[in-house]
C-alpha cells in the first residue's frame, strides 16, 4: 500500500459534457489558508462559479470535498458537498459515513463536476482513475434501490456510493444527495444540481494509505481531544446524553421550555405524553435493531437502523432518528404516532427528499387548510389537518411530492414558492429563510439560534454555528478566553433571551464550526470546550499535515471561509435585507411562555453587532475592503470592484 | 406530604428504568429528594452530585417547575420543592 502525503490535496476535474477528466494537485498553500473540505470547497466555488451562473446549467460546478483529517481517526468520514443552489445562494452540506475516506484512499481529495451529460451516467472511481458509465438503467430508481443495484452491478458490497433519488431527478426543491441509504447532505439543492448534470451516482474504491506527518504528536493531540469526550472525564452535561441517546432526546425536554415547534410553530409547547410517545427512549427500546457509526467514531454511534415490529407498518425498515424527525413529522404536524414518523421520514430517504422541506411544507399546508386557504379541491381530496387524520393520504403525499403529481407538485416547490402561488397571506405560515425551510431548532427562546438561522449563507443550517447551548461557562476562565482571542463574557453571551453579545458569540461559533468542518470532523464532537478552545484541533491538524502555523493563523482560516461564503452570496445580490427570521418569528410572541417576537427592536441590534464584529458593512452586510485584505482575500474585493459592487 | 411529578430523560432512565412517575415525598429540597430517590434507584445521587464538592455535577442537568410555571434549571441543590412541582432529571 502506498501512502499519500497529507499536505498537498488533489482534485479530480470531471466534465460531463465532453467526458474529459483530469487530476491535479491544489496549491500547497491552500491547505494552510483554507485547511480542507468545506474551506477549500468555498474557495473553489467562488473561483469556478461566476456571478449569475444558471444553477441548473452546465456551468454550475458540483464539488465534493474531503480534507486532511479524512481517513484518520479524527475525520469521522465527514465530507462537504457544495455548488450554487437553485435558489441562488451557496449550497453546502456535509456527510458522514465512509465515502470521504475511500475517496482519499483512491488518491483524490476533491471532485469537481461540471457540464451536463446527454444521458444519465454514473461516475466510477478506482485509485485515481475515473470512468463515466451509463446509468440509464438506474435513473428513476429510489435511493435504496440504487444502492442495491450498484453494489450488485459492481460485485462489490463495500464500494462507497453517493446517489440521488427520484425527487432530485424531478428537480424537487431542496433535494439533497444520499449515501449509506439513510444519510443525506447538501439540502440546499445539491441533489437537484447533480440531477441537472444527469449524474445519478458516484462509486469509489481506493487502496492507498494516508500518511500522518508526525505520528507521536498526533497521538498526543488525539488523547487530549478524546479526554474531552469521555463519559468519565467530560465536563459537559450534553456528553452523556448525546453520546448514548442522540439528538431526539430533546423533544421531551423542549416541550417544557417552549422550544418545541408545534402545529407549524403556532405553539411552542406540545402535550408531554405525546412527546413521550415519540421520544428517543421509546425509539431505542422498541424500534432500533442496530447502531451504526461513521468512520472511526469515538462515541457510541449516533446513527441507528430500525424496524417497525408490529402494527400496520410492520416490517418497514429505515435508519436514523435525530432531532429533525420528531419535530418535522411529529410536533410540527401534531403527530404522536412514532410508526408514522418513521414511515414518512423513511419514504423521504427512499425518494431522495429533504425531510425539512417536506415537514415544514406539510405543516405550512396544514395551517393553510385549517384556515381555509387550501381546501380539499386543492389537496386532491386529502383532509390535510394537524393531527394527521388521514395517515394513508399523507404517506401517499410523500410519493406525490417526489413525483410532482397533483397537489404534490405545489409542495414540491417548497413552502416559500408555494406561498407565493397560494397568496391570501399564506406567507405568514411559511417558516423559511432565503427560500429554505427551517430545521427544527426554535428561535424565540434562544436568540443566538434566531440570529444564526437568519445569517446562515445556505439558508437555515444549525450545523454551521452549533451549539447554541453552552458548555458550562465555568469551564473556561476569562483569562483563558483572552488568551484565545475571544472577547466575550460567556455568562452574558449564553443567556438565551438577552440580545447582548449574541452577534459576537455567533461570529465565534461560526468561525469555530468552519474550522471543524474544514479539517474535517463531526458536529457532534464539539462538546466540552471544543467549540471555544480550538487548540486541540490545531494540534491535530499540525500533526497530521506537518504544516507549522501559529494559532491565530489557524483560526483565521475559519474566518476566511466565513467571508468567502458571504462574498459568494453578495456577488449573487444577497444583502442585509435577506438576513431575517421568518415572518411568524418576527411578528408573533410565543403563547404561554411569554417569549417575545423577534421584531426589529430585538433583532437589529444583534445583526448590527454581528456585522461589526466581522468587519462587514452594517448597512449592506458586504465585507469591507480592509477585512478582505487582512484575510488575504484582496482578489475578492477586486472582483466586487469589477462587478460594480460597492465595497467600503 | 408533597405530590411531585418526576421525569427521567435519556441516560437517567438506565438507572430508573421508567420515564416518569408521580411521587409523594416529605423532602423540601432537591438535595433531600435526591437522597430519597437514591435509596430507590441506586446510583442516582452519584449521577447528579459530585461526591468531592457536594455540588451538582457539571455534566448533568435538573429542571424544576412550580405548578403552572415555566421550568428553570436548578443550580443549587438546596432549591426548594413544593407540592405539585415537576422535576426533570437528565
Amino acid at each position: 500500500m502506498t501512502a499519500r502525503d497529507n499536505r498537498v490535496q488533489t482534485i479530480l476535474w470531471v466534465d460531463l459534457s465532453d467526458g474529459c477528466t483530469r487530476l491535479e494537485a491544489l496549491p500547497e498553500e491552500w491547505t494552510r489558508k483554507y485547511l480542507g473540505c468545506r474551506g477549500v470547497n468555498a474557495r473553489l466555488l467562488f473561483d469556478e462559479v461566476q456571478a449569475g451562473t444558471d444553477p441548473l446549467g452546465p456551468d454550475n460546478v458540483l464539488f465534493f470535498g474531503t480534507g486532511p483529517m479524512d481517513g484518520l481517526p479524527i475525520g469521522m468520514g465527514r465530507m462537504s458537498v457544495a455548488c450554487k443552489s437553485p435558489r441562488g445562494t451557496v449550497a453546502e452540506g456535509s456527510f458522514g459515513g465512509f465515502f470521504g475516506p475511500e475517496l482519499r484512499r483512491a488518491g483524490i481529495d476533491y471532485l469537481a463536476i461540471r457540464g451536463q451529460a446527454d444521458h444519465p451516467v454514473y461516475l466510477y472511481i478506482e485509485d485515481e482513475k475515473a470512468e463515466i458509465r451509463d446509468a440509464s438503467h438506474l435513473w428513476g430508481l429510489k435511493t435504496n434501490e440504487t444502492d442495491t443495484a450498484l453494489r450488485r452491478e459492481l460485485s462489490d458490497p463495500d464500494v462507497q456510493l453517493r446517489y440521488i433519488g427520484p425527487a432530485a431527478e424531478n428537480l424537487v426543491h431542496a433535494s439533497p444527495i444520499f449515501g449509506n441509504l439513510n444519510n443525506s447532505g447538501g439540502r440546499a439543492g445539491c441533489g437537484e444540481v447533480m440531477a441537472s448534470k444527469r449524474l445519478k451516482a458516484i462509486a469509489v474504491r481506493g487502496s492507498k494509505g494516508i500518511r500522518v506527518a508526525d505520528y507521536d504528536a498526533f497521538l498526543e493531540a488525539y488523547k487530549v481531544f478524546r479526554q474531552r469526550l469521555d463519559l468519565a472525564t467530560s465536563r459537559d452535561m450534553w456528553t452523556p446524553v448525546w453520546s448514548t441517546y442522540g439528538a431526539p432526546v430533546l423533544s421531551r425536554l423542549f416541550t417544557d421550555i417552549g422550544n418545541l415547534m408545534t402545529r407549524n410553530a403556532s405553539e411552542m409547547r406540545w402535550d408531554y405524553d405525546k412527546a413521550t410517545r415519540i421520544s428517543c427512549e421509546n425509539y431505542l427500546d422498541n424500534y432500533v435493531t442496530k447502531a451504526k457509526a461513521c468512520w472511526c467514531c469515538p462515541w457510541t454511534a449516533c446513527q441507528k437502523l430500525h424496524e417497525i415490529k408490529s402494527g400496520k407498518y410492520q416490517g418497514f425498515k429505515g435508519g436514523n432518528y435525530w432531532a429533525g424527525q420528531p419535530v418535522t413529522f411529529g410536533s410540527l404536524i401534531d403527530n404522536d404516532d412514532l410508526d408514522l414518523i418513521l414511515v414518512l421520514s423513511g419514504l423521504c430517504n427512499q425518494y431522495g427528499l429533504d425531510i425539512f422541506h417536506v415537514g415544514y411544507t406539510l405543516s405550512w399546508a396544514m395551517e393553510c387548510f385549517e384556515n381555509g386557504l387550501l381546501t380539499k379541491a386543492d389537496t386532491d381530496g386529502l383532509e390535510l389537518r394537524f393531527g394527521c387524520p388521514d395517515k394513508e393520504g399523507l404517506i401517499d403525499l410523500i410519493r406525490k411530492i417526489a413525483m410532482r403529481e397533483g397537489f404534490g407538485d405545489l409542495l414540491a416547490k417548497g413552502c416559500a414558492e408555494a406561498s407565493r402561488i397560494v397568496e391570501q397571506g399564506s406567507e405568514r405560515f411559511c417558516l423559511s429563510v432565503k427560500g429554505q425551510e427551517l430545521e427544527g431548532i426554535a428561535e424565540r427562546n434562544l436568540y443566538m439560534v434566531a440570529l444564526g438561522i437568519a445569517l446562515s449563507e445556505v439558508g437555515p443550517d444549525h450545523t454551521r454555528w452549533y451549539p447554541p447551548y453552552p458548555c458550562n461557562p465555568s469551564l473556561i476562565s476569562k483569562e483563558e478566553l483572552a488568551e484565545l482571542g475571544i472577547d466575550l463574557d460567556l455568562r452574558l453571551a449564553f443567556q438565551g433571551r438577552n440580545p447582548e453579545q449574541k452577534g459576537r458569540l455567533l461570529r465565534w461559533f461560526t468561525i469555530s464550526r468552519a474550522i471543524v468542518e474544514s479539517m474535517p470532523s463531526c458536529v457532534f464532537l464539539v462538546r466540552d470546550t471544543l467549540g471555544l478552545d480550538m487548540r486541540p484541533w490545531w494540534n491535530l491538524f499540525k500533526a497530521a499535515t506537518g504544516i507549522e502555523f501559529d494559532y491565530p493563523e489557524f483560526v483565521m482560516a475559519g474566518e476566511r471561509l466565513l467571508n468567502l461564503d458571504r462574498a459568494f452570496n453578495i456577488r449573487e445580490g444577497y444583502r442585509r435585507a435577506d438576513d431575517h427570521p421568518p415572518i411568524r418569528m418576527a411578528t408573533e410572541d410565543v403563547p404561554y411562555f411569554g417569549y417575545r417576537k423577534l421584531d426589529a427592536a430585538v433583532f437589529d441590534p444583534m445583526l448590527d453587532e454581528y456585522y461589526e464584529a466581522n468587519g462587514w458593512s452594517v448597512a449592506t452586510s458586504i465585507p469591507t475592503r480592509k477585512k478582505l485584505e487582512e484575510l488575504g482575500l484582496g482578489d475578492v474585493a477586486g472582483e466586487f470592484d469589477a462587478l460594480g459592487i460597492e465595497v467600503e | 406530604m408533597k405530590q411531585l411529578e418526576l421525569r427521567y430523560v435519556a441516560h437517567v432512565t438506565t438507572i430508573t428504568r421508567i420515564l416518569q412517575e408521580d411521587y409523594q415525598t416529605e423532602a423540601s429540597t432537591i438535595r433531600e429528594l435526591l437522597d430519597e430517590l437514591d435509596a430507590r434507584y441506586g446510583g442516582l445521587r452519584g449521577l447528579f452530585v459530585n461526591p468531592d464538592t457536594g455540588q451538582l455535577n457539571l455534566n448533568t442537568m435538573i429542571y424544576y417547575s412550580d405548578p403552572g410555571k415555566i421550568p428553570v434549571s436548578v443550580i443549587d441543590l438546596d432549591h426548594q420543592v413544593v407540592d405539585g412541582g415537576t422535576i426533570t432529571f437528565w
